[in-house]
């Protein structure tokens, strides 16, 4: 059976994620191209996609980048088909160079861009705000704040897209990617064929002589698009009283709860924007005359509040408004934030609060997991090299290596750049860099780093952490993986064929589980000068379990002689193994047999799983 | 859906627990019992090992629980629960397991976890309706040691605060577990409740 995201069964109702519900709103819409890098905390989006693709009627690629990716959706569009780009916030700075022109050029077809904004950095390097890249870009934004609306705004902002070609952006936020909720299905008919691309090249070829009236037409798209959002169900004002409140995205269900715990809905007027660019400013305009003192609730930047202070000025209005001065401009909010903030605007005492105080309790941070190759790597490094190389770190579950007692990640920027930042340290100090990267990072910005650096002439050793898929976003599949959880990759590529292609000459490939091989690899490459190559390669013990089905026969146990020297526990960090009586010990349910272990104490030994 | 008091609850455990399928079937039971229902979990670096907080919230649209709004705090590990105690409002229930996963730093014997007397006394603290229940025994005598955390749900459904019994969570349990690991679950389901009851 089809999965039920995919049936045409209006009237239906289902506990979604939020990110499952974009995909039913895409599917509802006529989805045809969906396109993607995964990022926390879009990669439900994509995965979920790829999950039922065999039963679906769209193509569907991880591409190996963001911008990769929004050129396919971008060239799907503008053969007319309905095309969606997922990607996390910090994956747009990736794509913003199609992106920014795209809106010149526009999107036949229609074009929705998620962006998963990440307020509170759960799992993200910056909290930046991707309303700004719409106003900067020329994009209509809509923000949901349930699963229902995540569903549905996907669904509209892809028909609004179309509508008016113009790229349009689904600005989510941690909450509302990660939320679940009931959601209604509507009709979820057949997408049908793509019409086709026509030639039309003052419409798509942005030369400078086209540009201009490109530009001036997206001017006219948004001026039209204003007008949606004046009549947008999206955007609307409840409540009556002359204190205002204007909230946005997930902020809108904080307000909700926050006037209904207070007991305040009915002295209180809200304009709710869930269509929050452009701004639709006749409804704002009639909204700051309404009422005497307006608080703007939006979580990180100041955007809405900084275009209704414009508008005010602009039209000779004194209201006062209140945002960022009252609330954080970094982090989540939650419902006692906001109802304090509105309390305290209202002249009445906040919510009181709970004294209870706690000792420092030990931590629980994460730690690369028992049978990680990477742990092998980082060993073998930093015994080689200890506090001699300065180690330059990219983006995956591999910066965890930063922790005691690897301590493998001195500086890192963004996806790809422990090769290139690597590089220019190195050139600007004379210092020895071991730079990381995984092996979908690699393919995602890695190899023009290493391009660069053959280049330049650049004096790093690149270490590439190949565990043969991408692990820290759920194991989706990259160039390089030979298997994936729906079917074989058919052409995968070799990574060390790549490097050497890219001009490297010194390229070595190594199973980081043998620590001797490893060493050995580290030190002669460490020995030599300009751009060198390991790879370190053994899959992630997950991924092996879940795809290639497979389960180490053995696991370590820590025999009778162990003295309690305790290297083991010390170098390694291996959640697998523990203090027991003043001797280490293995949990035999956590191991998942690499063996490293054995390399590092003669003390630990092999024995058959389960026996 | 009707107008319903509403009940934010917190659940927090350590990753590979499965506390979010735990979640996503107190949800489903809410659902089912027509009640407005959102809930929420975050995960991020923090996957297998790290705290694992999730929440469920009845008749609210907020998927999130701030410092001192949780009517119920869920803790799957008691030093999760206590880590998690600044969530809950003065008064609000607790209902956490007594069986330790002890984090690389106790493992390793660098630093100690408090002990459940330390728990209990910071509990009472906040509040006296506290149940403490051996998670993970109770899963290993219904079958599978993760059917612990459905023994609490089961606990948690019998303690009088959720507009519906262990019955309606009996009833999500066969409408949306797999037919191979549900007699596993009703066991731990009537597990929990005689151990809130004794």
């Amino acid at each position: 059976m089809a999965n039920p995201l995919l049936g045409d069964t209006p009237g239906d109702t289902h506990l979604l994620l939020g990110n499952e519900a974009i995909v039913r709103g895409a599917v509802e819409a006529g989805i045809q191209v969906v396109t993607c890098y995964p990022g926390t905390p879009s990669s439900e989006v994509p995965d979920t996609f790829y999950r039922i693709s065999p039963d679906g009627k769209y193509y569907f690629e991880y591409s190996v980048n963001e911008k990769v990716a929004l050129e396919v959706a971008g060239g799907a569009t503008l053969a007319g088909a309905m095309s969606m780009c997922t990607m996390k916030h910090v994956g747009v700075n990736v794509a913003a160079d199609p992106l920014m022109t795209l809106c010149y050029v526009g999107a036949p077809g229609g074009l929705m861009l998620l962006s998963a904004d990440d307020p509170g950095c759960h799992s993200s390097q910056n909290e930046q705000d991707n309303r700004i890249y719409a106003r900067l870009g020329g994009m209509p934004v809509l923000e949901p704040s349930s699963a229902q609306e995540a569903k549905d705004m996907a669904r509209d902002g892809l028909l609004l897209s179309k509508k008016h070609g113009a790229p349009l952006l689904l600005r989510t936020t941690t909450r509302v990617n990660h939320l679940r909720g009931p959601v209604e299905f509507g009709p979820a008919p057949a997408p049908g064929k793509p019409e086709g691309f026509k030639r039309n090249p003052p419409h798509f070829v942005p030369i400078p002589a086209f540009s201009r009236p490109m530009h001036v037409r997206l001017m006219e798209r948004m001026e039209a698009l204003r007008e949606e959002a004046e009549n947008s169900p999206y955007n609307k004002v409840t409540g009556s009283g002359e204190y205002g409140i204007v909230c946005s995205g997930i902020s809108r269900a904080y307000v909700a709860d926050a006037l209904d715990n207070a007991g305040l809905a009915d002295k209180v007027t809200v304009l709710e924007l869930g269509f929050s660019n452009p701004l639709p400013e006749n409804k704002c305009l009639d909204f700051l005359k309404s009422v005497d003192t307006v608080l703007v609730v939006e979580e990180l930047e100041p955007v809405v509040e900084n275009e209704l202070r414009v508008l005010a000025q602009k039209n000779g209005l004194s209201i006062e408004i209140k945002g960022k001065d009252v609330l954080p401009r970094n982090g989540e909010f939650d419902v006692t934030m906001v109802e304090n903030a509105i309390r305290e605007g209202l002249g009445e005492s906040p919510v009181p609060t709970c004294e209870c105080s706690l000792p420092e309790l030990p931590g629980r941070p994460p730690n690369l997991c028992a049978g990680c190759p990477h742990r092998g790597t980082y060993y073998a490094a930093r015994k080689v090299f200890g506090d001699d190389a300065v180690y330059s770190s990219d983006i995956g579950c591999y910066t965890l290596g930063l922790l005691p007692p690897l301590q493998t990640a001195d500086f890192l920027l963004c996806m790809g750049s422990s090769i290139s930042a690597g590089g220019g340290l190195a050139k600007a100090s004379g210092q020895k860099v071991v730079a990381f990267i995984g092996d979908s990072t690699f393919f995602h910005s890695g190899l023009t780093g290493v391009a660069n650096a053959v280049f330049n002439a650049h004096d790093v050793l690149i270490v590439i952490l190949d565990n043969r898929t991408t692990a820290m976003t759920g194991h989706q599949p990259n160039p390089g993986v030979d298997k994936t959880v729906i079917g074989d990759n058919d052409h995968p590529l070799d990574i060390e064929s790549a490097v050497r292609g890219l001009g490297v000459t010194e390229v070595r490939t190594v199973n980081p589980f043998n620590q001797r091989k490893t060493m050995a690899a580290l030190e002669e490459l460490g020995g030599m000068s300009g751009v060198r190559v390991l790879i370190a390669k053994e899959p992630c013990p997950l991924y092996t379990r879940r795809v290639y089905k497979k389960i180490a026969p053995q696991v370590a146990y820590v025999a009778e002689s162990c003295t309690g020297r305790f290297d083991c526990l010390d170098k390694l960090a291996c959640p697998a193994m523990y203090k027991e009586g003043g001797k280490a010990a293995v949990n035999p349910i956590l191991c998942n047999g690499c063996m490293l272990c054995l390399q590092v104490c003669g003390h630990i030994k092999a024995k058959k799983r389960g026996s | 859906m009707p107008d319903t008091k509403k009940i934010r609850i917190f659940m927090t455990g350590v990753g590979g627990q499965g506390t979010l399928t735990a979640t996503t079937l107190l949800a489903k039971t809410a659902l089912s019992q027509g009640l407005t229902v959102t809930s929420g979990e975050i995960h991020g670096m923090a996957q297998r090992g790290g705290v694992v907080e999730s929440t469920v919230l009845i008749g609210c649209k907020s998927p999130k629980i701030g410092i001192g709004e949780a009517d119920i705090l869920l803790g799957f590990e008691p030093m999760e629960t206590m880590r998690a105690l600044p969530y809950l409002r003065q008064g609000g229930l607790v209902v956490s397991s007594t069986e330790y996963m002890p984090p690389l730093s106790v493992a390793m014997g660098k630093q100690e976890c408090p002990t459940i007397d330390d728990i209990r006394k910071a509990v009472s603290t906040c509040t006296d309706k506290v149940y403490f229940m051996a998670n993970q025994s109770i899963g290993l005598e219904a079958g599978a040691v993760q059917s612990g955390n459905i023994a609490m749900l089961g606990a948690l459904c019998a303690a009088g605060e959720l507009p519906f019994g262990p019955e309606a969570l009996e009833a999500a349990i066969k409408a949306n577990l797999p037919a191979k690991l549900q007699a596993v679950n009703l066991k731990a389901l009537e597990l929990g409740v005689k151990a809130l009851n004794s």
